[in-house]
């Protein structure tokens, strides 16, 4: 074996830079970011570049509409701009404008637009409830009160599911510092929770699901049960997007309401679909489907809910929950209600 | 030329800033943006109750244990690797196939290993430390002058007294390069370790997560500045250790 000895700060004197090099770097710099944006101007399209969550049962009527070819239907072009494993990894794919439109969660969509990050609309619903709070098995406990001492994980600090955690406490009348919740993305939540690392956790189905299908763990209690018919995933769309392409929005808003509908009507179909989207195990897909509501019409007072909750523990700093999201929410893509 | 040693910060921040006021930076916090995070951090920490100079100490905590163990381990391996030309032949295969893979790559299997707690985080510091330091203990002990092995020998020195004080003392330097190296990598690797989530609920790794999961990117900028800050630290702490250990050289 040969070896070379590692050197430090190469070899002689540091050499000069040549002059002007610096200038010319900055210069350089400054061009290409003056030229850039000059670059995205489009006409109206039916192109739609759309961005989703990885594995999230929630957002089947995405899958579904496409499988079943509603956006063809709507004489739309949708192109996946993006899967994601995370909202805030889609959320910066919108603020860095690769995206048109996503399906979402309703945190990382109200925290990047009160930051700035983004410039989005919420246009339609995709589903509410279909969390869960599961302990892990061998764990005894009539109720939430039984997590007092106990280390829950939330999939991130101030998510909609953070919240339904502290609903949930509030009922059981404990303390937030009674309990040790910490942030655990859900694919390392159900080994963490097998390895007895965590004693519960609170997640979007299908984890719950497939915590209880191997048996690490038992469901608590539904997320319905805390907070009914709490909003949860949304869709999104770029505002800009928005007023260029108003008519493909509303296209696009109504194959979404299509393969909404098509999921509530066709309950079995829908489950294998849901086992083909997420990869999982098609009993804990059954399973969460039940938990699930797949609606399409927004939950504004819910949504304003959240927020309020946002701006409490002060992740978000808007003058009023109201009027932030009467900005953020626009219903007129929706279908009218006769 | 002294007084201009940290002429280059400074200038890279300036410039900065002028780009974020000239307003090319788009979204990107300004340096007063990441002041303002950092005094949020400080005074109402993230998530809040959980102040800085704990994820800070965490951070630390976890990168002094894995750092320990690497040291512990690789510095005699390198030196017998480095000493016995057969035992060199035998393992540097494996060590050659293990040390390209990234330590992060060993992030799935660490977690089923060691859970969430800190010694998942302390594996992977372990990891990145172990062969910067290995591979400079078997290349210091190598260029050891024969001559000192020879002189001392006939001295009638024993394989003992060789070993520990001809070789491992006229390795130091080469050791210690190793240790800048290994600690600096240990470093990077335990940000993103962190990144999976932790049981405490501190760390600087997973403070950027969860700054980046509510869109407070002027804390992601904080929180990388901390990292870089501490990394140089700790690189001048080394070096400054190195001038005393090895002030007789």
């Amino acid at each position: 074996m040969r070896l070379k000895r590692v050197q430090e700060g190469g070899c002689g004197r540091p050499r000069r830079l040549p002059g002007g090099t610096l200038a010319t770097i900055v210069l350089a710099i400054m061009v290409l970011a003056l030229i850039t944006p000059g670059c995205g101007k489009k006409e109206s399209t039916n192109v739609v570049k759309v961005g989703y969550l990885r594995s999230d049962l929630h957002q089947l009527a995405y899958y579904v509409a496409r499988e079943k070819g509603f956006f063809t239907e709507e004489g739309l072009d949708v192109k996946e701009g993006g899967v994601f494993n995370a909202g805030p990894e889609e959320m910066s794919a919108f603020s860095a404008g690769e995206l048109d439109m996503g399906y979402v969660g309703s945190a990382p969509a109200v925290t990047f637009a009160a930051q700035d990050m983004v410039d989005i609309q919420i246009v339609a619903q995709v589903n509410a409830a279909g969390s869960s709070i599961v302990v892990r098995s061998g764990l005894e406990a009539g109720d939430v009160s039984a997590l007092k001492g106990r280390t829950v994980a939330v999939p991130g600090h101030s998510t909609v599911q953070d919240f339904l955690l502290r609903l949930a406490l509030k009922e059981a009348v404990l303390e937030e510092n009674e309990i040790n919740i910490i942030t655990l993305k859900p694919p390392e939540t159900i080994a963490a929770l097998g390895s007895g690392q965590v004693d519960a956790f609170v997640a979007w189905e299908p984890y719950p699901q497939i915590a209880v299908v191997q048996n690490a763990g038992w469901v608590l209690e539904n997320s319905s049960e805390i907070w009914p018919h709490h909003p949860c995933c949304v869709l999104v769309v770029d505002r800009d997007f928005a007023s260029r392409n108003p008519d493909t929005v509303r296209r696009f808003v109504a194959a979404h309401v299509k393969a909404t509908q098509y999921i509530n009507d066709n309950p079995l179909e829908a489950a294998d679909m849901g086992h083909l989207f997420t990869g999982q195990d098609s009993d804990a897909v059954e399973a969460a489907m039940g938990n699930i509501e797949f609606v399409y019409k927004l939950n504004v007072e819910g949504l304003e809910r959240y927020v309020e909750f946002l701006k409490e523990i002060g992740v978000v700093k808007v003058e009023s929950a109201e009027s932030f999201c009467d900005t953020l929410i626009d219903q007129q893509f929706l279908p009218r209600e006769n | 030329m002294r007084k201009w040693k940290y002429i280059s910060p400074l200038v890279a921040l300036g410039l900065w800033q002028l780009l974020a006021m000239v307003g090319v930076l788009g979204r990107t916090p300004s340096p007063v943006d990441v002041a303002e995070g950092f005094y949020d951090l400080i005074v109402t920490g993230l998530p809040p109750g959980y102040y800085l100079q704990w994820h800070l100490l965490a951070s630390l905590e976890r990168v002094l244990v894995g750092f320990a163990f690497a040291l512990v381990l690789a510095v005699p391996l390198g030196i017998l690797m480095g000493w016995s030309r057969g035992f060199d032949t035998v393992m540097d295969p494996l060590v050659e196939v293990v040390r390209p893979v990234p330590p992060l790559a060993w992030l799935p299997l660490a977690v089923i290993w060691f859970g969430i707690g800190i010694f998942s985080a302390a594996f992977m510091i372990f990891l990145g430390a172990f062969f910067p330091i290995l591979l400079n203990t078997i290349t210091g002990v190598k260029s050891v002058d024969p001559h000192l092995v020879e002189a001392a020998r006939t001295l009638g020195a024993r394989r003992r007294a060789i070993l520990l004080r001809v070789l491992t003392p006229g390795a130091m330097p080469s050791i210690i390069t190793g240790v800048r190296i290994g600690i600096g990598i240990g470093w990077m690797t335990l940000v993103a370790a962190e990144m999976t989530g932790v049981k405490s609920g501190y760390g600087l790794g997973y403070l950027i997560l969860t700054a980046r999961d509510i869109a407070r990117y002027d804390i992601v900028v904080a929180g990388m500045v901390v990292i870089g800050v501490v990394g140089f630290l700790m690189d001048r702490l080394v070096k400054y250790a190195e001038k005393r250990l090895l002030g007789w050289m």
